[in-house]
C-alpha cells in the first residue's frame, strides 16, 4: 500500500455534559489539529466528518458543520458510522492522488439527546423495533453471556478489564472525569449495579460529549509537514450479519477478518510479538477480550491471560480505551489518535516505552457488527 | 465546563410518522402470527431455516422464492442466550424499573434466534439450552406483539 501519513491530531476533553456548543467543540478539534501541525485553512484539500443524523437531530447534519469543521469551499463529505470509518474515507481520498491534506473529524454530544433511545433506531422497524427487546443494552448482556458460556471466562476476569482501563484513564487528562478511577477494584465493578446481566454499569463505555480530529497526508507531503509522521501501513474492515439471532456472539468473526486484511497489508505474521500497543474500541469490558483474541493476541477464551497493562507484554488501551469515555462518532477516531500518540512518544503518563508498531480499531452496530482495524507504524 | 447549564436548546420537535412496508415475506409471517402459527423459510442452497423469513439468504446471496420453501414450525424452542435488565428502552426514554428477562430463542427446526421476554421464570432459574414454548397474546393483530413471550415447557 502507498504510504499515507498521519500528520496531526486533536481531541477535546471529554465531558458528560460539556455545556458548550457542538460547533465550538468541532472547531476546537479541527482547528486544534491544524494549529498543532502548523497548517492553515488554505492547506486543507478535503474534509471527511463522522456524525450521525439521529445524534445530531437533523438530516444531512454535515451541511451545518461545513464552516466549523474546515470544509468551507473544500472537497467535503461524511461517514455515518464510527470516526475510525471516516479515517478510511479520508485515507481513500488521499490515495486517489488528488489531495494533499485530509481533515478527518468526528463526534457528537449525547448530553443533548437520549442515547439509548436513539440507538433503538438501529433496529429493524419492520420486525423488532416496536417491542424494543433488542437494543444496545440487552445486546451487551447477550454478547457477554455468549462469550462467558462458550469459554468458561469468569465475570471477575472481565471486571479486571474495566479496572485496568479506568485506572489507565486516570492517567489520561482528556478522559472522562467520571471514568478516571485510579483506585477501582474488581468488587467495585461487580457491585456497580446491573446493566444487562452479566454486564454491570462500570463495564460499559460511558457515552459522553466529545469531538476529535486527525490530519492525513500523502507520503511526500507528510514528510514536509512533520518529522514525526505515523504511517498507516494496513487497514481491514468487515461486516457481520444484522440480526443478533443469526450471529455467533461468543466471538467476533468480523474483527477476525478485518485483522487478517490489515495484517496482510502490513506484512504482520505474528501479531502478539510484532505489535507493541493496541487501542481498541471496546463498548463493554468483555469486548476488549473478544477483540484481543480475534486479533490473534491470545487463543480463544484466553484473552484475560494477556498481560495488557501499560508496561505489560502487549499494552491494550493504555489511554483507558472507550471505558475512559465514549463520545459517539469519535471513539474509534480517538483510538487511532491514541495509537499515534504512543508512536510519537506523546502519551505522557501512559506512554508505552519504545512503541514502534500499533493497531487501533473502531466499530459500529450492536455487538460490534462492523469492525475496522488499522496498523500504524512510527517513522 | 461551568456548573450551571447556560445553553438552552430549542427542542425543535418534528413529527414524522413512518409507515414501513414489511414486504411480502414478513407479511406472510405476520399472517401466521395472527393465527398463532410460526412459519419460517428455508434457503434453497444452504438449507438454513430463517425465523422471521427472509427474501435473501445473506450467506449464499440467493433469493428464496416467495411461493416456495416455507416451513411450518412448532411453537416450541430452545433458550440460546438471555439477559436480565432493569432498563426499558422505548421510543420515549430509557428508564430503570423492575428487572425483566429477555431471551434469544431458537424455534425448533430453525437455525436463527428471535428475541422475546421470558415469562414466569426467575432469572436464576433460566439456563441456556432450556426448552420453552410461546405464550400467545389472547387477541392477535398480525404483528410482533402477538407473541407475548416464552414460558418453560
Amino acid at each position: 500500500m502507498q504510504k499515507v501519513g498521519i500528520v496531526g491530531y486533536y481531541q477535546v476533553k471529554l465531558y458528560s455534559d460539556a455545556n458548550y456548543g457542538h460547533y465550538e467543540m468541532i472547531f476546537e478539534a479541527s482547528r486544534g489539529a491544524l494549529d498543532k501541525a502548523g497548517l492553515k485553512k488554505k492547506d486543507i484539500s478535503t474534509v471527511i466528518s463522522c456524525t450521525n443524523d439521529y445524534y445530531d437531530g437533523r438530516t444531512i447534519s454535515n451541511c451545518f458543520t461545513v464552516e466549523v469543521g474546515g470544509g468551507y469551499m473544500a472537497d467535503e463529505s461524511k461517514v455515518e458510522m464510527d470516526g475510525a470509518h471516516a479515517v478510511l474515507y479520508g485515507l481513500m481520498r488521499v490515495l486517489s492522488g488528488n489531495h494533499n491534506l485530509a481533515v478527518v473529524w468526528g463526534g457528537s454530544m449525547p448530553s443533548c439527546y437520549p442515547y439509548h433511545t436513539v440507538r433503538l433506531y438501529e433496529t429493524d422497524p419492520t420486525w423488532e423495533r416496536s417491542l424494543a427487546y433488542v437494543n444496545d443494552i440487552t445486546s451487551a448482556g447477550f454478547q457477554m453471556r455468549a462469550y462467558m458460556e462458550k469459554y468458561g471466562v469468569t465475570v471477575e476476569e472481565i471486571a479486571k478489564v474495566a479496572v485496568k482501563n479506568k485506572k489507565n484513564a486516570a492517567k489520561n487528562p482528556l478522559a472522562l472525569k467520571e471514568a478516571q478511577l485510579a483506585n477501582l477494584t474488581v468488587k467495585d465493578v461487580l457491585d456497580s449495579g446491573k446493566y444487562a446481566d452479566p454486564v454491570t454499569e462500570l463495564m460499559v463505555a460511558p457515552p459522553c460529549d466529545g469531538v476529535a480530529a486527525l490530519l492525513l497526508a500523502p507520503e511526500k507531503q507528510a514528510l514536509k509537514i512533520t518529522d514525526k509522521p505515523v504511517w498507516i501501513t494496513g487497514v481491514g474492515y468487515n461486516q457481520d450479519a444484522y440480526y443478533l439471532g443469526d450471529r455467533d456472539l461468543s466471538g467476533c468473526k468480523s474483527m477476525n477478518l478485518a485483522a487478517k486484511m490489515a495484517y496482510n497489508a502490513a506484512g504482520i505474521t505474528d501479531p502478539y510479538s510484532e505489535i507493541d500497543v493496541a487501542e481498541l474500541f471496546e463498548s463493554y469490558a468483555h469486548e476488549e477480550l473478544i477483540f484481543a483474541e480475534e486479533l490473534g493476541f491470545a487463543d480463544k477464551g484466553k484473552g484475560a491471560e494477556i498481560n495488557s497493562a501499560i508496561n505489560g507484554d502487549l499494552a491494550i488501551n493504555p489511554s483507558g480505551g472507550a471505558l475512559g469515555g465514549n463520545p459517539p462518532c469519535a471513539t474509534g477516531l480517538i483510538r487511532v489518535i491514541e495509537a499515534v500518540k504512543q508512536l510519537t512518544g506523546e502519551a505522557g503518563q501512559y506512554q508505552v516505552k519504545g512503541a514502534k508498531k500499533a493497531v487501533a480499531s473502531g466499530q459500529i452496530g450492536m455487538c460490534a457488527q462492523n469492525n475496522i482495524l488499522y496498523v500504524l507504524e512510527a517513522n | 465546563m461551568s456548573e450551571e447549564k447556560v445553553i438552552v436548546a430549542n427542542k425543535g420537535l418534528i413529527r414524522a410518522d413512518f409507515a414501513f412496508w414489511v414486504g411480502q415475506y414478513l407479511d406472510k409471517f405476520y399472517n401466521g402470527l395472527e393465527n398463532k402459527k410460526i412459519r419460517g423459510n428455508k434457503c434453497p442452497k444452504c438449507g438454513d431455516v430463517f425465523v422471521p423469513p427472509r427474501k435473501i439468504c445473506g450467506k449464499c446471496n440467493v433469493v428464496i422464492p416467495l411461493e416456495e420453501n416455507w416451513v411450518d414450525l412448532p411453537e416450541t424452542g430452545t433458550i440460546m442466550n438471555f439477559t436480565t435488565t432493569p432498563y426499558r428502552v422505548n421510543d420515549r426514554s430509557s428508564r430503570k424499573t423492575k428487572d425483566w428477562t429477555i431471551g434469544m430463542i431458537q424455534i425448533d427446526g430453525s437455525n436463527t434466534s428471535i428475541i422475546y421476554r421470558l415469562l414466569n421464570m426467575e432469572p436464576e432459574d433460566v439456563k441456556i439450552g432450556m426448552k420453552v414454548k410461546i405464550e400467545w397474546n389472547e387477541s392477535t393483530k398480525g404483528d410482533p406483539s402477538d407473541i407475548k413471550g416464552f414460558t418453560k415447557v
